[in-house]
C-alpha cells in the first residue's frame, strides 16, 4: 500500500498540480498557460517517480516539460502573440452548462472507480525486478512492438502535415540585393532604401520610430508588422530626452 | 357467424387448394412476361435519340408480346385440371441473409393470370391509344419507356411469390407512377401531385415494409406459401397487426380511407396513364393484396372488419365527392376511389366476396379504362379542357366516343346485362350477408354508393354528350383517329360483354377456386330478388334526378355557389386539410425542435423554450451556431446522460 | 500488463509475426512512406503522376495481399493483430473503397494539379502567396501519402486485438483525416474550420476513448480484448469500472461514425472538407469503424451487454430519427448527404445490435453498400460547378435532370438506393440489418428505422423532384465533364449499387461466411 512519505508527496502537490491545472483554464496570457502547463507536467513526473517509475518520470520531465513546453514558450517569444484571448462568453448559459456537465462527468467517474474495490497491488517492485528500462522495452519490442512500429506512421503523418499547413514553398527564386536595388530605382520611392528605426540616447529598438527632419515619426522606419500589432513605440519621450539634454548643454556652454 | 365461416373456408381451402408445384412447360417461361417490357423500358429510357423514331412502337409490340406470352400460359392453364393450376417457377436466389434465405420466384396462379391478361391486355391497348394521343409529344419516348417500366412492375407485382418480391414491384409501379404524374413537370402544380402521390405512398410502403418485417420475424419466412402455412400457429396479436399494417399499404396504393387524397391530383398526369395506372390496374394492387393475403385477413377478424370499414368509408366518399367535381377527370377518379371501395369492401367480407371483388376488379378495369380513354378523346377534340361545364352535347359530334362511353356507363350503373351488373350486385348481396348489424350497415352503405353513383357518373354524361352545347368559342369538337377510337370499341366490347361470360356462367368462381376457396353459400338478410329490385330502383332514381338536373334543365356554365355539402365536396371534403393537421403540422414541430436541440444542445435550456415555442426559422437558424465549445458539450452531454442513465438503472 | 511484466524477468523472446497476415498494412505503409520520398525529391512536374500511380499499385498490391491472408488467419503479434473473416473482409472492403476514393482525390479537369485541393495549405485565403502559388503551379500532392496512411489506420483499425493498438489505429487513421479536410481549393477558410473543428472534437472523444480503455485495463488488468471477455464474469468487485468503461470506449467509437449526440461535427467536416475527401471519410472511415465497433462489441465486452446495450439502444435510435429528421431542413447538398449519412449509421447500429453472426454479416454488407453509393454522390457533387466552385446549394440544382440528363439520372438513383428502394443495395442492406435486429429481439429498432427511412426517402425525393420537376434558376449551373478517374469511380459506385441490389447474393454469401471473429 502507499507508504507514508507517498501519501506526504501526494497530498501536498496534488493540490498543486489541480492549481496548475485550473490556472491553465483561467489564466488569460498565454506564457501564464504554458507555465500552468509546466506544473502540471512536472508533478506528474514527479507522481511517476514516486511510484517507482523512475524511466516515465524522467521521460515526462524531458520531453513534456524540457521539450514540448519550452519550443511551445519559445514560439510565443518569438512570434510574440502574448496578446490575451478573450474569455468572455458569447454563448448563453455555455460556461453553467459545462461546469454542470463536468461536474457531472466527475461524479460518474468517481462513483464508478470509487465503487470497486481494488485487489492489493502486486507492487511495482516486482514487476522491476528485471529493470524498469528492462520492463518497459520488453513490452515496448514484445508485445507492443506492432504499435510501436505504427506509431511511426502517426509521428510522419505529424511531419508531413506540418509541412503541408506551415511550409510555404519558395515559388520564385529569391531576388538579389542588385534586383531589390533595381527595382527600387524603377519605381522611383525610397532609393537608398528604408529608413532604420530610431536610435535615441535611451532606446534604440526596433519598435521606435525614427523622427524625420520636421520631427514626426517615420513610419517607414518600423517593421510593418509592429505596426499592424500596435506595438510601435512612441519616440516622443526618447525624443524630448535627448532635447532637453541638448538644452543643458547649450545651458551649459552659454553659463 | 364469423368463426363458422372461418373454419368452413380453411376446410374448403385445404381440400381445394393443390400444392403448388414447380413450373414446366410454358409456365416456366414466365419470367419473360415481366423482362420484355423491362428490356423495352431499357431501350427507350438509356437508348437516347436514337430511340426516338421506332421507341413508341417497339414499347408498344414488347407489351403485346407479353400479353401474348401470357395468354399462351393462360390456355396451358385451362387445360389442366384445377388442382394443377399453382405453379411456382424460382429465378435465383437472391437475399440469402444468415438463415434467411429468398428465393425470388414466380407464382403463377389463377389469380395471378386474371392480373397478367388484365394488366397486359388494357396496357397494350392503352399504349396504342398513346401512339396517338401522344404523337405531337415532344417527350414521347420517355413517355412510352415509363409505360413499359410500369407494366414491368405492375407484372413482377402481381406474379411475386413472396411479399418481399411483390414489394418490389409495389415500389416500382409507385416509381412509374410518380414519374407518369409529373410528366408534364413544366406545371409546378403536376410536381405537387406528383409529390403529394409519392408520399402518400410512402406511408403505405412504411406500412408493406414493416409487415413483412413482423412475417419475417414470425413466420421466418415471406413467400406466401410459407406465411399462410404459418397463420394457424401465429398469435391473433401479431396476425392482426400484421393484417392492418398491410391494409394501410392497400389502402395508399388504392387510395383507400384516409389515405385517398393523392389519387385526385395524380389526374395530372396524361390521360392514358390515368387511364391504365390510376384506374383499371396499379390502384387495384391493394385489391389484388389483400385477396392475395386473405389466409391473413381470415385468422384476423379485427382486421378484415377494418377492410370493410375503410372500403365501405371510401366508397361513400368517393361518390359524394364525384357528385360535386366539375372536372370530368376527377370525376372519374372520384369513381375509380369509390369503385375500389367497392371492391375492397368485398375483400374484406371474407370468402363470400374474395371473387365477386377480383371480379369487379376486371370489369371495372375495362368499363373505366374505357371511360378515361373517352374522356381523353373528348379532352382531345376540344382543345384540352376538362371542365364539363363547357362540354354539352357532344354526342353528335363524336359518336363512337358517345356511344363507347355509353357502354362504359351503363356498366358502372350496374345495368343488366352490361359488365358492371354481375359483379356490382353480387358484391351488394354479399355486403347483406351476415348476422346482426353489420349487414345492415356495409349493406345499407354498398347500396346508397350504387344510388349515389348513377346519380354523378349520370351526371358526367348528360353534362358531356347530352343537353346543349356550352362549347367555348374557339372549340371545333372532332372525333379521334382511329388509333385512339379502336382501343376503346374493344374495352366498350369488354365493358360490355365480359360479365356476361364470366358471371352467370360462374366461369370466374371456379376459375379462382384454387386459390380463394370455394364461396360459401350465404343468404342475404333481405330476398335477392327483392335486393336487386331495390338496386335498380335507387339506380334509376339517381339516373333521373341527374336527368332533370343536368339535361332537361339549363346547366349554368360558370359553378353555382352550392350548398355547405357540395362547397365541401369540391374540397375533397376538406381531406388535404386534416392531412395537414393531422400529419405535416406535428411533423413540422418534431423537425424544428430537433433542429433546435440538435444545434444548441443543452447550452440554452432556458433561452430554448422560448425559441421552441416561438418556433420562427429565424430564431432557428441563430441558433445554429456552428461553435466547436458547443459543439463539445453535445458530446459531453451524451457521455453524462448516458452514463448516470446506466449508473441510475444499475 | 503486470501479470505479463511478471513473468518476463529472464530472457527477451521477440514476438514471432506473421507477415502474410500483416502484408496488406505493410504495402499500404510502404506505399505511404514512397509518396512521402517523391515528396521530398521527385521534381514538382512528375510528383502527381507519380503519387497517382504509387497510391493506386500501393492499393491494388494490398488488396491482392487480402486476398492472399485469407491463408494466414490468426492472431498475430502477441494478439495485437487479429486477422479473421471480418478483419479480411472489412480491409479489403476499405481497400476497394479506397482506389475509388483515390481516383476521385485525383481528378484534375484540366488543371496541373488535383482540382479539390489547395495550391499550397500554408498560404492564407485569399492572400496574393496564394494565388502566386496557383500561377507557379504548385499543387499539394502531399494528400496522397496523407490518405495513404489514414488507409493503413483504416485497415489496422478492425483487426487490433487490444485496446492500445486499437487506440493508435484511431490516431494513425485520424490525423490525416484532420488535414486533409483542411485542404480544399475553395472556400477554404470553411475548409480549415472544418479541420479545426474536426480536430479538437476528435481529440476530445480520442480522450473518452483512453479514459474508457483505462478502466477497462483497471477492470481486467490487460488491453487485450481477449482478456477483458474473459474477466466478464469472474471478475468481482470491480463491476463499477466495467460498464463506465464500455461505454467511454463506444463513446470515442460512435464519434467517428457520426452518431447522435456525436455527430455534431458531421454536417461542418462534410461540408467544409475536400469533396473527394468527404465521400472517402463517409465511406472508408465508417467501415473501420464499424469494424472496430463490431470488434470490439462482439469480442470484448459482449457478455456484459445487458448492462449498457440499452445505451446503445439509445444512441441508434437517437441517430436514426435526428438523421433523418434534420436532413429534411438542409439546403445544402453536402450538408443534406452528412446527415444522411448520420441516418445510416444509425441503421447499421441496428443490425450491430442483433448481438449474432447475422448481425455481423448484415453490418458488413451494410457498409459495402453504403460506401460505394456515397462515394458515387460525392463525386457526382464535386462535378456539379457554379462558375469555379462547386454548387452545393440545393437550390442550384434545380432543373439539373433536364440540363444533365446522365449525371442527375446517376444522382437520382443513388438517392433511391440511399432511401432503401428495392433492386438498388441500398433495399438489400436495410433489409439485411432489419431482419437481422428482428431476428434477435430488436424488433422496435427496426421499426424506428423503418419509419426513420420513409421520413429520409422524403428528403430524397425532393431531391429529385427538384433536379427533374423543377425549372432552373440560372443557366450558370454546370457539370464540368469529369475525366476517366471521376468518371470510373462514379461508374463503379453506380455499377455497384445496382449490382448489390440485384444480386446480393455472392456479397451477402462472403460476408456471411467471413462473419465469425477469432476469439
Amino acid at each position: 500500500m502507499t507508504s507514508g512519505g507517498e501519501a506526504v508527496l501526494f497530498w501536498i502537490l496534488a493540490p498543486v498540480s489541480v492549481l496548475g491545472a485550473l490556472g491553465l483554464l483561467l489564466v488569460r496570457k498565454a506564457v501564464h498557460v504554458a507555465l500552468g502547463m509546466a506544473v502540471v507536467m512536472i508533478n506528474l513526473g514527479i507522481f511517476y517517480i514516486a511510484q517507482n517509475a523512475e524511466f516515465l518520470g524522467i521521460v515526462q520531465i524531458v520531453v513534456y516539460t524540457g521539450a514540448v513546453m519550452m519550443l511551445f514558450i519559445f514560439v510565443l517569444m518569438l512570434i510574440g502573440v502574448d496578446s490575451s484571448d478573450s474569455l468572455v462568453e458569447t454563448i448563453k448559459g455555455q460556461k453553467i452548462a459545462g461546469l454542470l456537465l463536468s461536474t457531472g462527468l466527475g461524479v460518474a467517474l468517481f462513483a464508478a472507480i470509487g465503487s470497486a474495490t481494488f485487489a492489493s497491488p502486486i507492487g511495482l517492485k516486482e514487476v522491476n525486478a528485471g529493470g524498469n528500462i528492462t520492463g518497459m522495452a520488453v513490452l515496448i519490442f514484445g508485445k507492443y512492438v506492432w504499435a510501436f512500429e505504427v506509431t511511426s506512421a502517426l509521428l510522419i503523418t505529424a511531419a508531413l502535415a506540418a509541412m503541408v499547413l506551415a511550409h510555404r514553398e519558395r515559388l520564385t527564386p529569391r531576388p538579389t540585393q542588385r534586383q531589390w536595388s533595381e527595382r527600387r530605382f524603377q519605381v522611383g520611392k525610397n532609393l537608398a532604401g528604408l529608413p532604420a528605426p530610431g536610435v535615441y540616447a535611451r532606446r534604440n529598438a526596433v519598435d521606435t520610430p525614427a523622427l524625420l527632419p520636421d520631427g514626426t515619426p517615420s513610419e517607414a522606419s518600423v517593421p510593418r508588422v509592429l505596426t499592424a500589432r500596435e506595438q510601435v513605440n512612441d519616440p516622443e519621450p526618447y525624443a524630448g530626452a535627448e532635447r532637453a539634454i541638448e538644452r543643458e548643454i547649450e545651458e551649459g556652454t552659454n553659463r | 357467424m364469423h368463426l363458422v365461416q372461418l373454419s368452413a373456408s380453411s376446410a374448403v381451402r385445404l381440400a381445394g387448394a393443390g400444392a403448388a408445384q414447380p413450373a414446366s412447360g410454358v409456365t416456366s417461361l414466365a419470367w419473360l412476361l415481366v423482362v420484355l417490357p423491362l428490356l423495352g423500358a431499357a431501350i427507350l429510357l438509356f437508348g437516347g435519340r436514337r430511340t426516338n423514331r421506332f421507341g413508341p412502337a417497339l414499347a408498344t409490340v414488347l407489351s403485346w408480346a407479353s400479353f401474348g406470352i401470357g395468354a399462351v400460359i393462360f390456355l396451358a392453364m385451362l387445360g389442366r385440371s384445377a388442382d394443377q393450376r399453382v405453379e411456382v417457377l424460382s429465378l435465383y436466389s437472391w437475399i440469402p441473409a444468415g438463415g434467411f434465405q429468398l428465393e425470388a420466384g414466380m407464382l403463377v396462379d389463377p389469380l395471378s393470370m386474371a392480373f397478367v391478361l388484365l394488366v397486359t391486355f388494357v396496357g397494350s391497348l392503352i399504349l396504342v391509344y398513346s401512339l396517338a394521343y401522344m404523337e405531337h409529344d415532344p417527350d414521347r419516348r420517355r413517355f412510352f419507356g415509363f409505360l413499359n417500366l410500369f407494366v414491368a412492375s405492375m407484372l413482377l407485382l402481381v406474379l411475386a411469390d413472396s411479399y418481399l418480391l411483390l414489394y418490389v414491384g409495389w415500389e416500382g409501379v409507385g416509381l412509374a407512377s410518380y414519374l407518369l404524374i409529373g410528366f408534364w413537370n413544366q406545371i409546378p402544380a403536376n410536381a405537387s401531385a406528383a409529390n403529394k402521390a409519392f408520399v402518400a405512398n410512402r406511408v403505405g410502403d412504411f406500412g408493406m415494409s414493416v409487415a413483412i418485417m413482423l412475417m419475417f420475424a414470425t413466420f421466418g419466412t415471406v413467400t406466401f406459401a410459407g406465411v399462410d402455412a404459418g397463420v394457424a400457429g401465429a398469435n391473433q396479436g401479431t396476425l392482426t397487426a400484421i393484417g392492418l399494417l398491410l391494409l394501410l399499404g392497400a389502402c395508399s396504393k388504392s387510395a383507400q380511407f384516409p389515405l385517398q387524397s393523392w389519387l385526385g391530383d395524380a389526374m395530372a398526369g396524361p390521360t392514358p396513364v390515368s387511364a391504365l395506372i390510376h384506374a383499371a390496374t396499379m390502384v387495384t394492387a391493394g385489391v389484388y393484396l389483400v385477396v392475395r393475403s386473405h389466409v391473413i385477413f381470415e385468422g384476423t377478424p379485427t382486421a378484415q372488419t377494418f377492410v370493410v370499414v375503410a372500403g365501405a368509408i371510401t366508397l361513400i366518399f368517393g361518390a359524394v365527392v364525384g357528385c360535386a367535381k366539375d372536372d370530368v377527370k376527377k370525376v372519374l377518379a372520384a369513381s375509380t376511389m369509390s369503385q375500389i371501395g367497392y371492391m375492397m369492401l368485398a375483400a374484406g367480407l371474407g370468402p363470400v366476396g374474395y371473387v365477386f371483388a377480383i371480379f369487379h376488379l376486371l370489369n371495372h378495369g375495362f368499363f373505366k379504362a374505357g371511360m378515361f380513354l373517352g374522356a381523353g378523346s373528348v379532352m382531345h377534340g376540344m382543345n384540352d379542357q376538362v371542365d364539363m361545364r363547357r362540354f354539352g352535347n357532344l354526342s353528335g359530334a363524336m359518336k363512337i366516343t358517345w356511344f363507347t362511353f355509353g357502354i362504359g356507363w351503363l356498366s358502372i350503373l350496374g345495368v343488366p346485362p352490361f359488365s358492371g351488373f354481375f359483379s356490382k350486385d353480387k358484391i351488394i348481396e354479399a355486403a347483406f350477408i351476415g348476422e346482426g348489424w353489420r349487414p345492415w350497415v356495409f349493406g345499407g352503405a354498398a347500396l346508397i354508393g350504387a344510388a349515389i353513383t348513377a346519380f354523378y357518373m349520370s351526371r358526367l354524361f348528360f353534362m358531356t354528350f347530352q343537353g346543349e352545347k356550352r362549347w367555348p368559342r374557339d372549340a371545333h369538337p372532332h372525333e379521334s383517329p382511329r388509333r385512339m377510337t379502336v382501343p376503346m370499341i374493344v374495352l366498350a366490347t369488354g365493358s360490355a360483354f365480359l360479365g356476361l361470360i364470366l358471371g352467370p356462367t360462374n366461369a370466374i368462381a371456379s376459375w379462382l377456386e384454387p386459390v380463394t376457396g370455394r364461396s360459401p353459400e350465404g343468404e342475404p338478410v333481405i330476398a335477392v330478388p327483392v335486393l336487386m329490385s331495390l338496386t335498380l330502383l335507387l339506380v334509376a332514381g339517381g339516373v333521373a334526378l341527374a336527368w332533370v338536373q343536368y339535361w332537361r334543365d339549363k346547366v349554368p356554365v360558370a359553378a353555382p355557389a352550392g350548398s355547405l355539402l357540395t362547397r365541401a365536396a369540391r374540397q375533397d371534403l376538406y381531406q388535404d386539410d386534416v392531412n395537414e393537421a393531422l400529419l405535416m403540422r406535428p411533423g413540422l414541430h418534431l423537425t424544428r425542435s430537433l433542429v433546435f436541440f440538435d444545434s444548441r444542445g443543452v447550452d440554452g435550456a432556458v433561452g430554448g423554450l422560448a425559441a421552441l415555442i416561438g418556433g420562427t426559422s429565424a430564431r432557428v437558424r441563430r441558433v445554429q451556431n456552428g461553435f466547436v465549445r458547443s459543439y463539445a458539450l453535445t458530446m459531453l452531454a451524451g457521455v453524462v446522460v448516458i452514463l448516470g442513465a446506466v449508473w441510475v438503472v444499475q | 500488463m503486470i501479470a505479463s511484466l511478471s513473468g518476463l524477468t529472464t530472457e527477451f523472446v521477440a514476438t514471432k509475426i506473421n507477415y502474410g497476415a500483416v502484408l496488406p498494412m505493410l504495402v499500404v505503409f510502404g506505399a505511404a512512406m514512397i509518396g512521402v520520398l517523391v515528396e521530398a525529391f521527385a521534381p514538382r512536374a512528375v510528383r502527381y503522376g507519380a503519387q497517382v500511380g504509387v497510391a493506386l499499385v500501393g492499393l491494388v498490391a494490398a488488396f491482392m495481399a487480402v486476398v492472399l491472408a485469407v491463408g494466414h488467419q490468426g492472431s498475430t503479434l502477441a494478439g495485437a493483430v487479429v486477422i479473421d473473416g471480418p478483419a479480411l473482409f472489412l480491409q479489403g472492403t476499405i481497400l476497394a473503397l479506397s482506389v475509388l476514393s483515390v481516383l476521385a482525390m485525383a481528378e484534375r479537369f484540366d488543371g496541373i494539379g488535383a482540382d479539390a485541393f489547395t495550391a499550397q495549405g500554408a498560404a492564407a485565403p485569399g492572400s496574393p502567396q496564394e494565388s502566386a502559388a496557383v500561377r507557379a503551379g504548385a499543387t499539394t500532392t502531399e494528400v496522397f501519402p496523407l490518405t495513404m496512411f489514414a488507409i493503413g489506420g483504416m485497415l489496422l483499425f478492425p483487426a487490433a486485438g487490444d485496446l492500445l493498438t486499437m487506440f493508435v489505429a484511431l490516431e494513425v487513421l485520424s490525423l490525416p483525416l484532420y488535414i486533409l479536410s483542411g485542404l480544399a481549393s475553395r472556400r477554404r477558410l470553411l475548409s480549415q474550420e472544418a479541420s479545426l473543428k474536426y480536430f479538437l472534437l476528435g481529440a476530445f472523444s480520442s480522450a473518452f476513448f483512453l479514459f474508457g480503455a483505462a478502466l477497462l485495463f483497471g477492470y481486467s488488468g490487460s488491453m487485450d480484448l481477449g482478456v477483458i471477455a474473459k474477466a466478464i464474469g469472474t471478475q468481482s468487485g470491480m463491476d463499477g469500472l466495467l460498464v463506465p468503461g464500455v461505454l467511454l470506449v463506444l463513446v470515442g467509437l460512435l464519434f467517428k461514425i457520426g452518431a447522435v449526440p456525436f455527430h455534431s461535427w458531421t454536417p461542418d467536416v462534410y461540408q467544409g472538407a475536400p469533396t473527394p475527401v468527404t465521400g472517402f471519410m463517409a465511406a472508408c472511415t465508417k467501415v473501420a469503424a464499424f469494424g472496430a465497433i463490431l470488434r470490439f462489441v462482439y469480442v470484448g465486452v459482449g457478455d456484459s451487454r445487458w448492462d449498457w446495450a440499452p445505451a446503445l439502444w439509445a444512441v441508434a435510435i437517437l441517430t436514426m430519427v435526428v438523421g433523418a429528421v434534420l436532413s429534411i431542413t438542409q439546403t445544402d447538398v453536402k450538408r443534406l448527404l452528412a446527415y444522411s449519412s448520420i441516418a445510416h449509421a444509425g441503421f447499421v447500429l441496428t443490425g450491430l445490435l442483433a448481438f449474432d453472426r447475422v448481425g455481423v454479416s448484415s453490418v458488413m454488407f451494410y457498409v459495402v453498400a453504403y460506401g460505394f453509393s456515397t462515394i458515387a454522390a460525392f463525386a457526382i457533387v464535386s462535378l456539379v460547378r457554379d462558375g469555379g466552385s462547386e454548387a452545393t446549394h440545393l437550390s442550384q440544382w434545380a432543373g439539373l435532370g433536364r440540363t444533365h440528363p446522365i449525371v442527375a439520372g446517376a444522382f437520382a438513383f443513388l438517392l433511391l438506393a440511399f432511401a432503401g428502394i428495392p433492386l438498388t443495395s441500398g433495399f438489400t442492406a436495410k433489409f439485411a440489418v432489419f431482419s437481422a435486429a428482428i431476428g434477435h429481439g430488436a424488433t422496435p429498432l427496426a421499426v424506428v428505422g423503418v419509419l426513420a427511412s420513409a421520413i429520409a426517402a422524403f428528403v430524397y425525393v425532393r431531391v429529385i423532384v427538384l433536379m427533374y420537376f423543377t425549372e432552373s434558376g440560372g443557366d450558370s449551373v454546370r457539370v464540368v465533364p469529369p475525366s476517366i478517374l471521376t468518371s470510373a469511380a462514379v461508374t463503379i459506385g453506380v455499377a455497384m449499387t445496382l449490382v448489390l441490389g440485384v444480386v446480393p447474393a455472392p456479397l451477402l454469401d462472403l460476408a456471411s461466411r467471413s462473419a465469425l471473429f477469432l476469439r
